[in-house]
């Protein structure tokens, strides 16, 4: 049995809007295991999101602990997490988010500038990583010049090419087609199996979830089930 | 043709408060520079030409520029006024001329430092000349005594300058006993007897000498006429002609920085209006694709964001009118550098001046929105409606 | 810091940041010619001579002197030298063409003023000569005058009364690095003007405008002062004995409010640069909240989001502010010909240039807080929510 990479412990997370409280994550445990790939699910408003932020020192909880890669993260100062964050996480997002007004490579290579590298093995490593996610043609090319499937591997190149730990991508294909999609889930599956990332991945699609190793399904703001899975070969089915 | 409604205008500034705002102030600081600028110098050439008689006739000594470098020996006063028959008589007869003394003197001011102050020797004539123009509180000084009347501008301004108080000049005490009110520069003189000041002062020579002129009298010949008459060589003008060329130095000047000043404030203020407009033009992509697609003409599209623009430049005029308002009648001093004296005069917001100012900042406002005016007209309908 | 990011969004709106720029350029320039316009009008008050003092009439500026108390000055104890200075007040050909020319003491002037630097000519050639005059390099350069010329200057105060010019034959120019002695003056014989006087070609009282007295080193000045004040307490000319600095100082405040216009105008000039670039930068941190909010996931700090913002403010205003500088410094330099006869010792110093641009960076700086400040505050998740 691997050692656990995320312990969330009685998590609980409550928006207020005007007199209104909504309960989103309500006294939450999880525990993920390192090295592992999670499918994160449920329906919409469950709580995905904030969960995924929450492990991304993105968020705090309102009560509960959050321990990730061996950081109490709800002690931590903003400036703590934020190093934190630059040292551990890699995220992908929906929207992919990139900075439009910098290359590829230049996207891939913004998160570098916070390691202590030469220019030159920054260029190198982003030139790296592009070529891991098959773009390393594409370099020069603004976001807006890019297809949506290239712009999230862009995006997932710049998640890993700071060597993180933990992989958070919060639905990847939610707006990509069929292709792009296979592309991405490939890309994840890969940087789980040959790089040892740990991923947790949003994701409705059920066929997505198919990837990772386990399925963790979100109800109500409580752990509904975790299940474990035996992904599929990515590409093969159909 | 279709218009876009004003309301659609006034609701985008709305939206973009924080920028309307800043751009709004910003014009209305240019403006307001400029319109105080203009008021200053309209107070300037008000207190100087306005006052200034058209059928007052100054004579000075050839090569003078005012009066302060012109001089006239006493016995030549007498063979001048003699030998110039355009003179009208006064009412007792005899030709109505004055001559009278200038000198520029040094005087404690109130709130520290120095100043110089024009004091004036007059003869009775002068009074008998000026007539209703002057108004004095208190007494008239007595001819041949050392007495004075002071100015109301230096009331506040220069030590003992109150009735029953007394002023010394050189080594001479001089009793105050009236007050002079003018709407001219006398108001920032010292009055005395022309007798007693040079003596006082040890300078027994007039500076220059003012007659009523009879009525149809051809100035400029005259002029011609004494500037070459062998006794007494003399130049005449008009009081208002003497008083405006007193202005035109400082008022040019200030014409000059007022112009500059608006250039390049102005320079600013469009610029911020630019990026206000093409903010605004950027944020309504959408809404401008629907409104082209719907049928609007580019043109209406042109014109819905210059009124935009427009509209930006008048609120800003409001503001800089809003801030040149207060300044009227705020009393300010300066040199005449003619005299080297000290005027004291005011700040003179006038209908033109803010008609002006609102003109100036509608201009701003135009030059800044016609760009982004124009470029929002030549998008594309069906590029623009798939921006969000 | 990602210098790289603050270029690229600052060229992702080269319309708007060029105009953010061009207004930075445009005060600035203005700014630094005000700073310099005010800063000139105290460079010969700080740069006045220690041991020079200045005798003129207690009464006003235009009251002469007799020649009778050069004598008794020089007799004081402590006054080394005194050289005579009498305003002669002339013009070239046209009023408009107007310089400083004094009548003065050819031996005195030599040895009290060494800053006098004789760069063509000969100073023993003037001394030699009854109507010599050594004229400043300013001068010569104006009016394209030279050595071994004789030039016609027309007398306001010192009318000739054969109606013509008086006649002065350049003997030699100087120049000077101290702003004590202006490079726009003439001097000549005092005792021409005095001989002129007396022979009956000119009708004036004679007399001296005011004596400077060098006192002898190590001497108190305030007790020599004193004495010369009291030698003529009596008349009949009562003087006032000044420093050099305080003799000048006295024509910079009859500037009255205008030095004071003059910095609320710079003042407001500032404060409308200051809205429009706060705009302009206002306008970029809220289209940067979604980037705001992927550069904190990624792990980029508070201060690095903050700082991104103001560098990109400052980046601007500073390119803007040195371009300023630069046109400021360019076109003040052809200015100074025309500026230097109405503000001597007008320079766009180092310091100037310095100034300007901290003035431009500070308004960078200012205009770029409130935005990375919020851009700071923002909470990622929040950030990340906003729309793109
Ligand atoms: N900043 C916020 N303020 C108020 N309510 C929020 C905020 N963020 C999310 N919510 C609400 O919390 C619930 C959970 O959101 P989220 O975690 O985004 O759900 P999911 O990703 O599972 O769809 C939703 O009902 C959402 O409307
Ligand atoms: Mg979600």
């Amino acid at each position: 049995m691997a050692e656990n990479l995320i312990e969330v412990r009685g998590v609980t997370r409550v928006y207020r809007r005007g007199g209104e409280e909504l309960v989103v994550l309500d006294g939450l445990d999880l525990q993920m295991e390192r090295g592992s790939f999670y499918a994160l699910m449920g329906p919409s408003g469950s709580g995905k999101t904030t969960l995924l932020n929450m492990i991304g020192g993105l968020d705090r909880p309102d009560a509960g602990d959050l321990l990730v890669a061996g950081e109490l993260l709800n002690v931590l100062s903003n400036a703590e997490l934020a190093r934190w964050r630059a040292d551990n996480v890699g995220f992908v997002f929906q929207g992919f988010n990139l900075i439009p007004v910098l290359s590829a490579v230049q996207n891939v290579e913004l998160p570098l500038l916070l390691a202590p590298l030469s220019r030159k093995e920054r260029r190198e490593r982003a030139e790296y990583a592009l070529e891991l996610v098959g773009l390393a043609d594409r370099g020069d090319h603004r976001p807006k010049q890019l297809s949506g499937g290239q712009e999230q591997r862009v995006a997932i190149a710049r998640a890993f090419v700071t060597d993180p730990t933990l992989i958070l991508a919060d639905e990847p294909t939610g707006d990509l087609d069929r292709a792009s999609t296979e592309q991405v889930l490939e890309l994840l599956a890969e940087l789980n199996e040959k790089l040892d990332k740990t991923i947790l991945m949003v994701t409705h699609d059920p066929h997505a979830a198919e990837s990772a190793g386990y399925i963790v399904h979100l109800e109500k703001g409580k752990l509904g089930s975790i299940e474990r899975n035996t992904p599929a070969p990515v590409g093969a089915e159909e | 043709m279709t218009g876009v409604p004003l309301s659609y205008n006034v609701r985008s500034l709305m939206v973009r408060r924080t920028s309307t705002l800043l751009t709004v102030i910003g014009i209305g600081a240019t403006v307001a520079v400029l319109t105080g600028i203009l008021s200053l110098r309209q107070g300037f050439a008000q207190l100087f030409e306005a006052s200034g008689r058209e059928d007052i006739a100054v004579f000075m000594r050839p090569g003078a520029t005012s009066e302060g470098e012109s001089a006239f020996p006493r016995d030549r006063v007498d063979i001048l006024v003699k030998s110039t028959p355009e003179i009208d008589e006064g009412p007792d007869g005899r030709p109505l001329a004055s001559a009278e003394t200038f000198l520029a003197v040094r005087m404690r001011k109130l709130d520290g430092g120095e100043t110089n102050i024009p004091i004036r020797g007059v003869q009775p004539a002068t009074f008998v000349l000026r007539g209703d123009d002057l108004e004095i509180e208190g007494e008239r000084p007595t001819p041949g005594s050392d007495e004075v009347l002071v100015g109301r501008a230096l009331t506040t301004r220069v030590p003992g300058a109150r009735v029953g108080e007394v002023i010394v000049l050189n080594t001479t005490p001089f009793r105050v006993v009236g007050i002079l009110d003018h709407g001219g520069p006398f108001a920032s003189e010292i009055w005395g007897d022309a007798d007693r000041m040079m003596a006082a002062l040890e300078r027994p020579v007039f500076n220059r000498v003012i007659a009523r002129m009879r009525p149809g009298t051809d100035m400029e010949a005259l002029s011609k006429r004494l500037e070459n008459d062998k006794q007494v060589p003399a130049i005449v003008t008009t009081e208002r002609e003497y008083l405006s060329g007193q202005t035109a130095f400082l008022s040019n000047m200030l014409l000059g920085l007022g112009a500059i000043l608006g250039m390049v404030m102005g320079v600013g203020a469009v610029f911020a209006g630019v990026n206000t407009m093409l903010a605004s033009v950027a944020a309504r992509t959408h809404e401008i694709g629907v409104l082209l697609s719907i049928g609007f003409r580019p043109l209406s599209i042109f014109l819905a964001f210059v009124r935009e623009s427009l509209l930006l430049g008048f609120l800003g005029g409001v503001i800089g009118v809003l801030i040149t308002i207060p300044l009227d009648g705020i009393r300010t001093g300066t040199t005449n550098f003619q005299t080297f004296t000290e005027i004291a005069f005011a700040f003179r917001v006038t209908p033109g001046i803010l008609v002006t100012a609102i003109l100036f900042a509608m201009l701003l406002g135009l030059v800044g929105g016609a760009w982004p005016a124009w470029r929002a007209a030549r998008m594309d309908p069906t590029e623009a409606i798939r921006h969000v | 810091m990602p210098w790289r990011l603050v270029w690229r969004y600052l060229a992702a709106h080269p319309f708007r940041s060029l105009f953010t720029m061009m207004s930075m350029v445009a005060a600035t320039f203005l700014l630094c010619l005000l700073q310099a316009l005010l800063a000139s009008l105290d460079v010969a008050v700080l740069n006045a001579a220690k041991n020079r003092l200045i005798v003129q009439s207690a009464v006003s500026l235009f009251v002469t002197l007799p020649h009778s108390y050069q004598g008794k000055i020089e007799a004081v104890d402590g006054v080394e030298d005194t050289c005579k200075w009498t305003w002669f007040g002339g013009y070239y050909q046209d009023p408009e063409n107007f310089f400083a020319q004094f009548g003065a003491d050819p031996g005195s002037l030599r040895r009290m003023y060494p800053e006098m630097e004789i760069i063509e000519g000969s100073y023993e050639e003037f001394e030699r000569k009854r109507t010599g005059c050594v004229i400043g390099d300013l001068v010569a350069q104006r009016f394209s005058w030279e050595v071994g010329q004789t030039v016609p200057l027309i007398g306001t105060i010192y009318p000739r009364v054969d109606r013509k010019p008086w006649e002065y034959e350049i003997c030699a120019i100087y120049t000077s690095n101290a702003a004590t002695l202006d490079r726009n003056t003439m001097f000549f014989h005092h005792d021409y003007l005095d001989e002129s006087i007396d022979s009956g070609s000119v009708e004036t009282i004679k007399g001296v405008g005011v004596y400077a007295a060098a006192i002898t080193p190590g001497v108190e000045p305030t007790r020599v002062m004193a004495d010369i004040d009291a030698l003529f307490e009596n008349g009949p000319q009562v003087v006032q004995t000044t420093t050099e600095a305080e003799f000048n100082r006295q024509f910079v405040s009859m500037l009255g409010n205008v030095p004071a216009l003059l910095s609320s105008i710079g003042a407001s000039v500032l404060f409308a640069i200051l809205l429009a670039t706060l705009n302009t930068m206002i306008m970029a941190g809220r289209e940067r909240t979604h980037h705001i909010g992927i550069l904190k996931a990624l792990g980029f700090g508070d201060g690095t989001v903050f700082g991104l913002l103001i560098a990109e403010s400052m980046l601007v205003c500073a390119l803007g502010g040195a371009l300023g500088v630069f046109f400021a410094t360019g076109i003040g330099k052809a200015l100074e010909p025309f500026l230097i006869s109405m503000f001597p010792g007008f320079a766009i110093l180092p310091e100037t240039q310095v100034f300007g641009l901290a003035l431009a960076a500070s308004v960078g700086l200012l205009a770029g807080i409130l935005p990375a400040w919020q851009a700071m505050r923002l909470r990622p998740v929040d950030a990340l929510r906003a729309e793109v």
